[in-house]
C-alpha cells in the first residue's frame, strides 16, 4: 500500500526521522510567512508538473491547485538548506536482508543516476557504528546514524517494502526528511491495524489490477500467464488498457468481477481473457465471463484450455462467446475486430 | 526427488491441502503423513494426521514436507519443519509478508533445509513425482529442465514443449524473497543426467536472471539454456500481480534481463509460443 507524503511522514515521525513543521488541509487556509504547499497525490513527478508550490500565499495557492482536481494539501514551513541527499531503505532480494540506497546528491532521479551506492544490513544483527560509517563516508556527512535507524525501523517492524527520503536536507540543525515516499507490504498490513486506523486508511482489497494506456482489456490467471498474453498483445501490435491477474482457484463470482472491473474502464473497447485451467476449473471461468458479459456488453475473445475445458466451452458458445483453442488466435482475432 | 522421496503435508485437512493431496497421491507420490494442529488420530485419503511435525517424523521417515497452511500461520509451519529435520520444505502458500519470508529462508539455510517457494506451484518429475498443485497432464517425462517464477506460464509452456518432454519442472515462486533461486536450479540442472536442455522463465523485478546470464557467460553452466521474459509491457513501480513482479530503482528490468541473455548467448524467446522451436534446434543439434 502506498502512502501519501503526510503519511509516510507520520511513519518517519513515529521511528524519529525529522520532518519538518506542517500541517494537511483540504480547503484553503491562510499561513504566515513563506510555505511550501504540497499537493497530496500517489502519483510521482509533482515538482516537474508544478504541483508542489513555495508561496507567501497559502490560501491562493491552494485555490488555484484545487481547480487541478486535488483535495489535499500539506503546507510546511519553507526550510532553507545548503545540501540535498538520497537516502532509502528496502529489502535486498539477493541476499534477503534489509539495505540501504544512498546517494551524495538528493533529488535526483534515482534510477537514472550512477552515483548511487547500496548498503547491506545482515538482518540478524542490528545496525553498527561501522555500517554508518560507510554510508557517511560515501555521502559525505556525518550525523546520519538517527535518520538510518529510523529508516531499517521501518522495513523491519513496520513492514514498508520501500522507505525513501528524496531529498534528505543537510540543515543548521541537522538532516530533516523534506519529501517521503513509503510502501508499505499488502501481505503484512494484518498486524499494523493500530496504524491504519489512525491514518484512516482500510486495508486495500488484495487484487491485481493495474491500469496501462490501450484499448485492449487483459485479464488471465496466474501473474505470469496474464503478463505474456498483456505483452503478445503489444507485439501483434495492439495496446493493453489494464491487466487483472484472476489468481489460482479462481472461482466463478472471482471471475465475473475481475472481467466487470476490466470492462468497466471506459478505455477498454474489447477483453482479450487467456485461462489455462489446473486448480482453476474451466466450467466456472466460463460461468463467471457469461456473468460479466451480462453486464458490460463488449466483445470478448475468450482462449480457454486445461482442466474441464470442455464444459466451459459450452457455456460461453451457448452464450454467443468466442472461445479458442490458443491465445495466439484469440488474440488476433480481437485486434482485427 | 524421485518416487521413493517420502513426503509429509502440512495444513493436510484445508481444502487446498486435501485437494492436493488427493492429486499427488493419484500422480503416485509417496505421502506418509500429514500436519494439522488440532486434527492429530484423524486421516485424509488414508493418510495419518497428527498435531505436530515432531509427532509425524517419530511415526515416519520423511524426507521432504509441503506447506498448504494460511499465509499468518505459514512461517510457523517452515520453522517447525526445519527443526525437525526435514531437507527439502516447498511452501505453496502466498501472501507471506516479506520480512517473514527473509527470516525463515535464511533459518533454513544455516540448518541446511532447502526451501522452495513460497507463493510458488512446487515442482514435478513427470512419471516420478509430483510435490506441488501443478495439473499432472500436461508434463511429460523428456529431456528439457524447465525453471519458471510464474505456475500458470510454466503449465503453458510444458504443454508447448509437447513432446520433448520434461527432466523436472520447477516453479520457485513469484515473491520478491525466495528459498531456492534460479541460478541454483539451472545448476543443479546443469549437473543432471536427465536433463539436455533447460528453460527459463522469467519476468521483470530482481535480479536472478542477470546471474544466471553472467554464470552462462563464465562458462559455469554447460548447457543450453533458452530464455524467456514476462512484462515486456509492464509500466515501472507497477506490480504485475506477483509481489517480486516489480521494478525498484530501476533494477530487473525487461531490456536489462534480456540485454543480459543476448551477451551471454543465451537466446531468448519472444512469446512462450517461439521456445519449442529454438529448443528443437538445440536439442537435435
Amino acid at each position: 500500500m502506498k502512502l501519501y507524503e503526510y503519511e509516510g511522514k507520520r511513519l518517519f515521525s513515529l521511528v524519529n526521522i525529522p520532518v519538518p513543521r506542517g500541517q494537511v488541509v483540504k480547503s484553503p487556509v491562510h499561513v504566515q510567512g513563506k510555505v511550501v504547499v504540497k499537493s497530496q497525490l500517489l502519483e510521482g513527478g509533482r515538482g516537474k508538473r508544478g504541483l508542489v508550490r513555495v508561496t507567501e500565499d497559502s490560501y491562493g495557492t491552494i485555490q488555484e491547485l484545487m481547480k487541478e482536481g486535488i483535495n489535499t494539501f500539506l503546507i510546511e514551513e519553507f526550510v532553507p538548506h545548503t545540501r540535498e541527499i538520497y537516502l532509502s531503505a528496502m529489502m535486498d532480494r539477493e541476499t534477503g536482508n534489509p539495505m540501504i540506497v544512498a546517494s551524495p546528491f538528493g533529488g535526483i532521479n534515482i534510477e537514472e543516476s550512477k552515483d548511487v551506492k547500496t548498503f547491506v544490513i545482515p538482518i540478524d544483527r542490528k545496525l553498527m557504528r561501522y555500517d554508518v560509517d560507510a554510508i557517511e563516508k560515501y555521502v559525505g556527512y556525518r550525523g546520519l546514524g538517527g535518520v538510518i535507524e529510523g529508516l531499517l525501523r521501518l522495513i523491519l517492524e513496520y513492514d514498508a517494502e520501500l522507505a525513501e527520503i528524496n531529498p534528505l536536507a543537510i540543515t543548521e540543525n541537522g538532516p530533516l526528511a523534506l519529501d517521503s515516499k513509503v510502501i508499505l507490504d499488502d501481505n503484512a498490513l494484518y498486524r499494523h491495524e493500530e496504524l491504519l486506523k489512525e491514518l484512516q486508511r482500510e486495508k486495500v482489497p488484495a487484487d491485481s489490477y493495474v491500469e496501462l494506456e490501450g484499448d485492449v482489456g487483459i485479464v488471465g490467471n496466474g501473474a505470469g500467464l496474464t503478463m505474456a498474453t498483456m505483452d503478445l498483445v503489444k507485439l501483434m501490435g495492439g495496446n493493453p488498457a489494464d491487466f487483472l491477474d484472476v489468481g489460482g482457484g479462481a472461482d466463478t463470482e472471482k471471475v465475473a468481477s475481475a472481467v466487470i472491473r476490466v470492462g468497466s474502464n471506459p478505455k477498454v473497447k474489447k477483453i482479450v481473457i487467456n485461462i489455462f485451467g489446473g486448480i482453476t476449473r474451466c466450467d466456472e471461468v466460463a460461468k463467471g465471463i457469461v456473468e460479466a458479459y451480462r453486464k458490460i456488453n463488449k466483445p470478448i475473445y475468450v482462449r480457454l484450455t486445461g482442466t474441464n475445458e470442455d464444459e466451459g466451452k459450452k457455456i460461453l458458445q451457448s452464450q454467443g462467446i468466442r472461445v479458442y483453442e490458443d491465445a495466439l488466435t484469440a488474440i488476433g482475432d480481437a485486434l482485427r475486430s | 526427488m524421485n518416487s521413493q522421496t517420502r513426503v509429509l503435508v502440512q495444513g493436510i485437512t484445508g481444502k487446498e491441502g486435501s485437494f492436493h493431496t488427493s492429486m499427488m497421491l493419484k500422480y503416485g507420490t509417496k505421502i506418509v503423513a500429514g500436519v494439522t494442529p488440532g486434527k492429530g488420530g484423524t486421516q485424509v485419503n488414508g493418510v495419518p494426521v497428527y498435531d505436530t511435525v515432531k509427532e509425524a517424523v517419530k511415526e515416519h521417515e520423511i524426507d521432504a514436507s509441503i506447506i498448504f497452511v494460511p499465509a499468518r500461520f505459514a512461517s510457523e509451519a517452515v520453522y517447525e519443519a526445519v527443526d525437525a529435520g526435514i531437507k527439502l520444505v516447498t511452501v505453496i502458500t502466498e501472501h507471506i509478508p516479506v520480512v517473514d519470508v527473509a527470516k525463515f529462508v535464511r533459518y533454513a539455510r544455516a540448518r541446511g533445509t532447502r526451501i522452495i517457494g513460497p507463493n510458488c506451484p512446487g515442482l514435478i518429475v513427470p512419471g516420478e513425482s509430483l510435490l506441488g498443485i501443478l495439473p499432472a497432464k500436461y508434463f511429460r517425462k523428456g529431456t528439457v529442465g524447465i525453471v519458471s517464477r510464474s505456475g500458470t506460464l510454466t503449465y503453458e509452456v510444458s504443454h508447448l514443449v509437447g513432446d520433448l518432454g520434461q527432466s523436472t519442472v520447477i516453479g520457485i515462486g513469484g515473491d520478491p524473497i525466495i528459498g531456492t533461486q534460479l541460478q541454483e536450479v539451472v545448476q543443479e540442472f546443469d549437473k543432471d543426467n536427465n536433463t539436455e536442455a533447460i528453460v527459463i522463465i522469467g519476468e521483470i523485478g530482481g535480479t536472478m536472471e542477470e546471474r544466471v546470464a553472467q554464470l552462462k557467460k563464465e562458462g559455469k553452466i554447460k548447457k543450453p539454456i533458452v530464455g524467456y521474459i514476462a512484462g515486456l509491457t509492464a509500466p515501472r513501480e507497477k506490480r504485475m500481480g506477483h509481489a517480486g513482479a516489480v521494478v525498484y530503482m530501476g533494477m530487473g528490468t525487461f531490456e536489462s534481463k534480456i540485454e543480459a541473455f543476448k551477451k551471454a548467448d543465451i537466446p531468448v524467446a519472444k512469446t512462450p509460443y517461439e521456445i519449442r522451436d529454438i529448443l528443437t534446434k538445440i536439442v537435435r543439434k
